[in-house]
């Protein structure tokens, strides 16, 4: 291995990691909100709000994000529907991981035991005010665990949207390698950049769970 | 005075007959003790009264207040029932206090949230109600950090909080163990004795005798029996109470 190439790369391939963090922390917030809205529509009796949001999660569950990727960069503009290829890039990784965050979302808010909701409603809370007050902040500690996982998952899954021409990590590292003939070096760098960013979040989400779940039995 | 008034109350699960014609009128300051065989409704008819299940039919009479069942949902109808659940305090079996919230959290929250009453003021008036069911130096206590008689004691100060017109309680010391069911039962005694008005589901005999003014015997969905404690316990009429009653004093000396 030349140490020199490493040496040379790494300021590019550092700017490609921002890149790379940047996509999925953007990704997340709206898969986020996305997530939360549509488990609530999946739980609302509503049955047109349910009947939207399950087919969502259907669709964004039960196709390969890749083809979602292609369909969004290469197919929308059919339609005349053009989005340059960070923002096509986050539109898929955050619709993608927005399905499965209603999945944990609704999971945990049905995990929520039914005496909660019967308990505030009891007191004279409107539904509104029992789901903000009572029953969210105790099933947003239930998620937790597998939120962390989603945003782990998606920080990986961003290295798709190379195939866009996303200059993030493994674009960049490809684009270096065209250069330098150096693919195990760069490849390999690549992959401790990707394992640093990974393993620091996770400890921070780590804390961050056990944190908030300090006072449950 | 008549506080809460239940008329023709009827509910059903599917096929499942629970409560056939319910008629219970309790005035004012009045203590009403419901027992019956599991499985006979009393849940059930404390629930109807706070549409936490909707009756299929009948009247419900609180105070001024008249909300009628089993009629179509609508933002009226829902704002009733929320003004009705506000003057009924509710007390479960499991307790169902916030996990995450501490106990005075707990009993600052209906204040705080539901009649928007200031936070300062809330935390006053939740300090006080949580001194009178003795817990003043468990304030700051998540309930996983509770003994059952004191979360219980906390969800009766959570209950009182929103100053409810009644108190409904469901077997409120079945979850207990033996030795904290008596701290939760003074504390109920306590709130009999200042003219709260009570109906409680319970099988404890002794309670009844002590605080109650008239105790209910149900059994399948229907009122069978109802009289003073005297009465019911020493010279029951009808052979279901008398049965009842056998089988409870059995599995107290079995204990
Ligand atoms: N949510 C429900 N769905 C279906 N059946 C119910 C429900 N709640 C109660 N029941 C039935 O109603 C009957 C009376 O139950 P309940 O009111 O809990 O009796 P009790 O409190 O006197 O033991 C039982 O047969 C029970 O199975
Ligand atoms: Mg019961």
């Amino acid at each position: 291995m030349d140490f020199t190439i490493i040496i040379e790369a790494l300021p590019l391939l550092l700017k490609a990691t921002l890149v790379t963090i940047g996509l999925a922390l953007v990704s997340i917030v709206i898969a986020l909100i996305l997530g939360f809205f549509t488990a609530l529509a999946r739980i609302s009796k509503m049955k047109l709000l349910k009947i939207i949001g399950t087919i969502y999660v259907s669709m964004f569950r039960g196709t390969p994000l890749l083809v979602q990727i292609f369909v969004i960069y290469f197919g929308l503009p059919q339609i005349n529907i053009s989005l340059d290829p960070i923002p096509s890039g986050i539109l898929a990784l955050s619709l993608n991981a927005g399905a499965y965050l209603s999945e944990s979302f609704r999971a945990s808010i049905l995990a929520v035991e039914k005496g909660q909701m019967e308990a505030a409603v009891s007191m004279g809370m409107t539904y509104g005010e029992a789901m903000r007050r009572i029953i969210l902040p105790q099933s947003i500690r239930i998620a937790i665990p597998t939120l962390s996982n989603t945003y782990i998952i998606l920080i990986k899954d961003t290295s798709l949207v190379s195939v866009i021409t996303v200059t993030e990590l493994l674009q960049m590292s490809t684009l270096i390698i065209a250069k330098t003939f150096e693919p195990l070096t760069i490849y390999l760098v690549a992959a401790v950049l990707y394992w640093i960013v990974i393993t620091f979040f996770t400890v921070i989400l780590d804390r961050f769970e056990k944190r908030t779940s300090r006072h449950l039995a | 005075m008549e506080v809460i008034k239940l008329q023709n109350i009827k509910k059903s699960f599917n096929e499942n007959i629970v409560l056939k014609d319910i008629n219970l009128t309790v005035n004012k300051s009045e203590v009403v003790v419901i027992m019956g065989p599991s499985g006979s409704g009393k849940s059930t008819l404390l629930r109807c009264v706070t549409f936490l299940e909707e009756p299929d039919g009948g009247i419900i009479k609180l105070g001024e207040q008249e909300v009628t069942a089993g009629s179509q949902m609508n933002k009226q109808r829902k704002n009733d029932i929320r003004k009705l659940r506000q003057n009924t305090g509710f007390v479960f079996q499991q307790f169902n206090l916030f996990p995450h919230k501490t106990a005075l959290e707990n009993v600052m929250e209906g204040p705080m949230i539901i009649k928007k009453i200031a936070r300062e003021k809330a935390k006053q008036k939740a300090i006080t109600l949580l001194k009178k069911v003795g817990l003043a130096d468990r304030m700051d206590h998540y309930p996983a950090q509770l003994s059952g008689g004191q979360q219980q004691r906390v969800a009766i100060a959570r209950a009182l909080s929103m100053e409810p017109m009644v108190m409904l309680y469901d077997e409120p010391t079945s979850a207990l163990d033996p030795e904290l069911v008596r701290e939760v039962l003074q504390v109920m005694k306590e709130l009999a004795k200042e003219g709260m008005t009570m109906i409680v589901v319970t099988h404890e005999m002794a309670f009844a005798k002590d605080a109650a003014d008239r105790v209910i015997f149900m059994d399948d969905g229907l009122i069978i029996e109802e009289g003073s404690s005297y009465e019911i316990f020493n010279n029951p009429k009808e052979d279901r109470t008398k049965r009842f009653l056998q089988d409870v004093s059995e599995e107290i000396v079995l204990e």
